[in-house]
């Protein structure tokens, strides 16, 4: 294998960018279908031994988990005994040359007594959030999955009910291999708006009409006035004729002027049908007639709160063409989930204030509760309201955990969705920004969890403790 | 005017407005990397505090433009 590919790397690069020219070519780019909550399964996919239904963030989750132990597992087999080295090259030598530079790094933040327990979640965490956020590289995530009628519910605050509204989706259509997927040339329009697009086009065809028929009559007033005036003219043979003509053949002239309106009516429908045909061409069907496509349609309970059944038509039924459809992609990047981010910044607030119980005792609660200084001091009121403002600001932590983490990687991902579709060849410069996005933003949610707990491990009665503890 | 129309009109107006608040991250963050790479030019002994604190820092003034980036995210994607 590795001979067969010696210098022949660079060829691999260039299939893939003629694999990307070719589906460029065959497969029409999709507008991605943005959703900031984690994107539930259909019907029938619970996590095991509940009812909860899974989420596609869920499952990326899940998927982190399982590579993060295989990881783990694999380390562990290849670490040598104590003493023995590992010959140089492998995964196994960056890993560790990796954990040295990061020992070494939060060794200089947090060395100390707790370096084992802060280390330890630093490292976790960084892992956790480095796999989490690199998912979003790996193609197939968020555009493989299962394709669903999106059929919902919308409050409309204007008519004050709610409303079946379908304006996101596409057409769907079947590829090769009997893949069904959503074109994303294609926005879907309800049967109800093509109907009123028709009708629209046929008033204004009898608008157009209408116009048409006040100019002959215009016309036709106009030559009589000029045929009762134009005795004293020169060129009055042609007219003359045409005068009489109109005065003694009314028939012939009223079948000219139908011809005309005709003419007018038929070319405003030819541009409505044209229109129609542009958009059957790009190959999406129009003008589908089907009766109602709101039967099988629970609606929401407006007290309840009870969610919409959606229809699930079969996507190679004719039904299919009656509801708009989005892909529901079966793995979503975990980080753009704010339920992920929130555990996470849970975890690594409860590890914060126990890393703080630990080093100091109770002691640790006088760091917001300062009523010591209180009547020993001028400023003592002054230390009660710092104390306050810490306890408010830890709570705040937990905020700006998890809202750091899943803005970060939720505009990464959808910058990556934005920029696959303009640019369907190349996006490459983008996928780059998003690797060092992941690492970055995995490196600090690791790195303030670490920060925090050495701060929390320094008491605030002694000044003689560290340098951080002025830090904010 | 239609009510669809005037929703989406109003949804993308709230959402650039929000991102606004993403200026005053980009100007926190260029002030404190400013200084810290002052810093470590002045006294290069010092770059590992420097540079923690400097982490530290762009990123609570990251925090914020984050803040105003949800906002809007909310507002386009979640608000009905």
């Amino acid at each position: 294998m590795n001979s067969f590919w010696n210098g022949k790397r660079r060829f691999v690069a260039l299939l893939m960018f003629l694999a990307g020219v070719f589906v460029a070519l065959r497969v029409p780019p999709v507008i991605p279908f943005i959703q900031l909550p984690g994107e539930k399964f259909p019907e029938g996919f619970n996590i095991p031994f509940t009812d909860i239904r899974m989420t596609n963030t869920f499952v990326a989750a899940v998927i982190v988990w399982i590579l993060l132990l295989l990881f783990v597992v694999y380390i562990a087999r290849r670490r040598p005994a104590d003493g023995n080295e590992v010959p140089p090259g492998g995964f196994y030598n960056m890993f560790e040359a990796l954990f040295e530079g990061l020992m070494n790094f939060v060794g200089g933040i947090a060395g100390g007594r707790h370096f084992r327990l802060i280390f330890n979640m630093f490292m976790t965490i960084f892992l956790v959030v480095l796999v989490a956020n690199w998912m979003e590289l790996v193609p197939g995530v968020d555009t493989i999955g299962f394709i669903h009628a999106h059929v919902k519910e919308k409050y409309d605050p204007v008519a004050d009910e709610y409303k079946v509204v379908t304006t996101d989706g596409f057409e769907i259509y079947q590829g090769f291999l009997g893949i069904s997927y959503v074109n994303g040339q294609c926005d879907w329009i309800s049967p109800a708006d093509e109907a009123a697009a028709d009708e629209a086009a046929l008033a204004n065809a009898e608008v157009a009409a209408m116009a048409a028929q006040q100019t002959l009559i215009e016309n036709e007033a106009y030559e009589r006035y000029e045929a009762g005036h134009g005795d004293h003219g020169d060129e009055e043979h042609a007219d003359d004729d045409h005068a009489d003509e109109a005065g003694n053949d009314d028939h012939a002239e009223n079948a000219g002027d139908t011809d005309a309106v005709a003419a007018a009516r038929q070319e405003a429908l030819d541009a409505r049908s044209a229109e129609k045909q542009a958009r059957r061409d790009r190959g999406c069907y129009t003008g589908v007639a089907i009766s109602s496509w709101e039967d099988g349609y629970e609606p929401a309970d407006k007290d309840k709160k009870k969610e919409p059944i959606p229809l699930h038509p079969d996507p190679r039924s004719e039904d299919a063409k009656r509801v708009p459809w989005v892909v529901l992609p079966f793995v979503r990047v975990a980080s753009t989930d704010l339920n992920m981010t929130l555990t996470l910044g849970l975890i690594s607030f409860f590890m914060i204030q126990y890393i703080g119980f630990k080093a100091l005792g109770i002691g640790y609660l006088t760091k917001f509760f300062n009523f010591g200084t209180l009547f020993k001091s001028p400023l003592g009121g002054i230390d009660v309201a710092v104390g306050l403002l810490e306890l408010i600001g830890d709570f705040a932590k937990i905020l700006s955990f998890s809202f750091r983490l899943l803005g970060n990687i939720f505009a990464g991902s959808i910058v990556l969705f934005v920029m696959s579709f303009l640019v369907p060849i190349l996006p490459w410069p983008f996928f780059m920004l998003e690797f060092g996005v992941g690492v970055i933003q995995a490196l600090v949610f690791a790195l303030l969890t670490a920060i925090f707990m050495n701060l929390a491990t320094v008491s605030h009665h002694h000044d003689d403790d560290h340098d951080h503890a002025e830090d904010h | 005017m239609d009510p669809q129309s005037t929703i989406l009109l109003g949804k993308a107006i709230g959402a650039g407005l929000a991102m606004i608040g993403a200026a005053g991250g980009g100007i926190g963050i260029g002030l404190s990397v400013g200084g810290a790479v002052m810093a470590m030019g002045r006294n290069p002994d010092h770059t590992p505090t420097i540079q923690t604190n400097m982490i530290l820092g762009v990123a609570f003034a990251e925090a914020v433009a984050i803040y105003a980036l949800v906002v809007s995210l909310i507002i386009l994607f979640v608000l009905s």
